[in-house]
């Protein structure tokens, strides 16, 4: 199967993994932020920008995280 | 030239709905359901005969089947093996209706976000379901603070764990759904640029549509296997709580 025994399909994998985990908390990170704003308090535009950033950080770590796996994998 | 979002758009072929629920019948239900009748032909016809020596169709069902246990017990180990009819089922569907999604005329299922979200979403609640039954009420602090943190960057560290989980289920099913969406929307540009070119220069994004076509198959596995590594990943993390800091054994 190409996945696990391809090198280049398995490295696209963990590109395309990387890339969607730090977009996807920066979207939770700053929607979260916009919906404080909104609903919650009349911030307006303060809730975005903190959220903005902890999703940022949190995008980061994720990926850091991974990578982090994924170095283990690779001396197994 | 034609819109290359086009193929996504759904049409209902039947009007039909339940308390106000809309549950008509349009091409990506047709497809789930082609999606489910293959795979469950397959696997039931493949398990049938149960020969020492395989036939075909044996042999590519027990691949599967080896292919499947073999990402959960990397990932989870042998406790893990009590959700391989999830996994399996996730695995298979996501797989088939990316592979289907690929014939020219058909729909690609997954390439509609509500599909993936609904994986996505049913995957992580059953991961924080797990946690909670296994661990108790110590769960929902024990995925918030990883474990060494100093005191004082608690008041941090929460908030960015807390979006990190949330973001979870978000980068699961937005994965999945854009790298399908995306793939079929540069075919078919590709294949409008081919139309529009005519036969003097149009040969070439023509032979471009047929490697991008190869290069989705591979993507089709590569999405099905992502997918279902993190399922497990999720699982597993619910089972031994900061277990993604170290490695499973």
């Amino acid at each position: 199967m190409p996945p696990s025994s391809d090198p280049f399909y398995a490295g696209l994998g963990q590109a395309v993994r990387i890339g969607t985990e730090l977009l996807a908390a920066l979207i939770v990170g700053g929607g979260l932020g916009w919906l404080a704003d909104t609903y919650l308090f009349a911030s307006s535009p303060w809730g975005m920008v903190i959220g903005l950033v902890v999703g940022a950080m949190a995008g980061v770590r994720n990926a850091y995280r991974f990578a982090q796996r994924w170095s283990t994998d690779g001396t197994k | 030239m034609e819109n290359p979002l086009h193929p996504f758009e759904l049409h209902n072929f039947i009007q039909f709905s339940l308390f106000g629920l809309d549950l008509s019948i349009n091409k990506a239900v047709v497809m789930m359901w082609i999606v489910v009748g293959l795979v469950a032909w397959l696997l039931v016809s493949a398990g049938r005969q149960r020969r020492l020596v395989p036939n075909k169709l044996q042999s590519l069902g027990e691949l599967l089947v080896e292919f499947i246990r073999g990402i959960i017990l990397d990932t989870m180990g042998q406790e893990g093996m009590r959700f391989f009819p999830l996994i399996a089922t996730l695995f298979l569907f996501i797989l088939f209706c990316n592979l289907l999604g690929l014939i020219p005329g058909t729909y690609t299922v997954t390439s509609q976000i509500v599909v993936t979200a609904v994986f996505a979403v049913t995957v992580y609640g059953l991961s924080l379901v797990m946690g909670l039954l296994l661990h108790g009420v110590k769960f929902i602090p024990g995925i918030l603070v990883p474990p060494g943190t100093p005191w004082w960057l608690i008041p941090l560290m929460v908030p960015i764990e807390f979006v990190s989980q949330v973001a979870r289920p978000v980068s699961l099913a937005v994965r999945l759904f854009a790298n399908m969406t995306a793939g079929h929307t540069i075919l078919g540009v590709l294949f409008g640029l081919a139309i529009s070119g005519g036969l003097l220069i149009g040969w070439l994004p023509f032979a471009f549509t047929i490697a991008m076509n190869g290069l989705e198959v591979g993507i089709a596995f590569i999405q099905a296997y992502i997918f279902t590594v993190l399922t497990c990943v999720y699982l597993g993390d619910a089972f031994h709580l900061h277990g993604s800091e170290g490695h499973a054994p």
